[in-house]
């Protein structure tokens, strides 16, 4: 946030748009946060139209350690006041924002796998301390590694002892092995694709690398260590070479594909929603409460499977019922386990559809498998064959 | 409390119409969210504070496609609450209606 506008100018603005005196309009607001407040003790929420929602949310007892001691402290469960803003509020902010699309990226869960094993650039100087080490140890030892380094690179014609020679020997080989590994598809895809630009990064990264181990060796011929150092060479090289290369197809992104982005498996699992209840007010469907309450109203079927045991038509809401609603802190990227839970939510409907209503089952199907195409895979109960084949290739 | 409920009351003290307060409810809702598209920060005694936030570009898992996408940039409203607000709720029960 860079700038904020003082209360004066505010309230001089709201008066000039309502046509009211100044001193009204000062009153007028602090009725409202008055109102608001109240309204936040005794119901728990306040809703403005067009802005947003303000309400009370329980956070469970947990704890935390004291950042001047270091110490370990029990923080109490005690209530916050969340604001939930608005469609009409969340589009306007955003609108500089709104034409930008999200765009699929190339890699799959597969891919992203290989991608997390790959040590990040930024890391490298953690890595590269075996890598190195081992190679230095090969210097000593000479003969053998060398060769297999001669060998696989055509390259002949350096001096067996000079451990010089092999640095530069490595460059080649840092330089050829990514396109001369089939085995490694993605890769080299990747590096076709890349092209000559991708190429002034790999060879940056190649030269800090020769760098490290030009020191590395001055440092290593002092010391004296020796451990076997037979680990296979192209995998020893390719390891720190590959992230170069690897990253994201287009131009402009950063080489090095960050922690922070990996994806969200990383994240402690979740078992369990925080729940809060929600009282049916007459006129109001689990579309409704899921857009009031989840942000999010294609995620309705999560209250009905919260829920089982008292809506028994999803159609049809109980009046006054006490519903339990699924805290969810973003709608738009939700965690597995949420996922997952909207996808048993659109079984259970499925289910309920197939007795109840057949002709739109197949839609609750395909709608399981949006969220969750391992469960689609895997139902948890009998479905048909024919609207398995619908949910699956719709 | 849901908006006719924090019109009704609101009307109730402060003698205006029902009408009238929407109008004055609106047009203060017009002003923020004026104030939060134009990047500023509005702070409300007593309330709290209203600011705008750019998220990062991030890269997320879209099952659908089974791919990761890169989410763009997005500009968000954040709340944070007055002191004393924040202390005054801190151990109410709790009871959504």
């Amino acid at each position: 946030m860079s700038e904020k506008i003082t209360f004066k100018d505010l309230v001089e603005q709201i008066s000039r748009q309502s046509n009211q005196s100044q001193s009204s309009t000062n009153s007028f607001i602090h009725e409202l946060v008055q109102i608001i407040e109240g309204g936040l003790k005794k119901n728990g929420s306040v809703s403005i139209s067009g802005f947003g929602k303000f309400e009370l949310r329980w956070m469970n007892e947990r704890t935390g350690t004291n950042p001047q001691t270091g110490e370990e402290i029990v923080i109490p469960g005690q209530n916050k006041v969340v604001f939930k803003p608005y469609k009409a509020l969340r589009e306007d902010v955003n609108k500089p924002y709104a034409s930008l699309k999200a765009r699929v990226l190339g890699d799959t869960a597969s891919n992203a796998v290989e991608e997390k094993e790959e040590p990040v650039p930024e890391e490298a100087e953690t890595i590269e301390i075996p890598f190195i080490a081992a190679k230095a140890k090969e210097v000593r030892k000479t003969s053998v590694p060398v060769d297999e380094l001669l060998i696989e690179h055509d390259n002949p014609h350096f001096p067996e002892n000079d451990p010089f020679a092999t640095l530069v020997a490595d460059e080649d080989a840092e330089a050829s092995i990514p396109a001369i590994l089939p085995n490694e598809e993605n890769v080299a895809k990747e590096v076709q694709k890349a092209g000559s630009f991708k190429w002034s990064y790999a060879a940056a990264v190649i030269i800090a690398l020769i760098a490290f181990i030009i020191l590395f060796l001055m440092f290593q011929r002092m010391g004296d260590t020796s451990a076997p150092a037979t680990a296979d060479q192209t995998e020893q090289l390719l390891t720190p070479v590959e992230p170069s290369v690897v990253p994201d197809t287009d131009a402009t992104a950063e080489p090095d594909p960050t922690p922070t982005a990996q994806p969200e498996p990383t994240s402690p699992l979740q078992t369990e929603f925080e729940i809060e209840s929600h009282t049916v007010v007459p006129g109001e469907s689990l579309w409704s409460i899921a857009e009031a309450n989840l942000g999010n109203p294609y995620l309705w079927p999560i209250i009905y499977q919260l829920n089982g045991d008292i809506i028994t038509n999803p159609n049809q809401l109980p009046a006054v019922a006490e519903l339990d609603i699924p805290i969810i802190s973003d709608p738009e990227n939700l965690n597995e386990f949420e996922r997952e839970q909207v996808a048993l939510g659109y079984f259970a409907l499925y289910d309920w559809n197939r007795e109840n209503s057949p002709e739109d089952a197949r839609f609750f199907l395909w709608a399981v498998g949006v969220f969750s195409p391992e469960l689609l895979e895997e139902p948890p109960s009998e479905v048909d064959p024919d609207d398995l084949t619908f949910a699956l290739n719709r | 409390m849901n908006y006719k409920q924090l019109i009704d009351r609101l009307s109730e003290k402060s003698g205006n119409s029902k009408v009238k307060t929407k109008e004055l409810v609106q047009d203060t809702v017009d002003v923020l969210t004026k104030q939060l598209c134009d990047g500023k920060g509005v702070s409300i005694p007593d309330l709290g504070t209203f600011s705008t936030k750019v998220s990062d570009e991030k890269k997320v898992y879209n099952p659908h496609y089974d791919a990761y996408m890169m989410v763009p940039p997005k500009r968000v409203v954040e709340f944070s609450p007055a002191a004393g607000l924040k202390e005054e709720i801190k151990f109410l029960e709790t009871r959504n209606e």
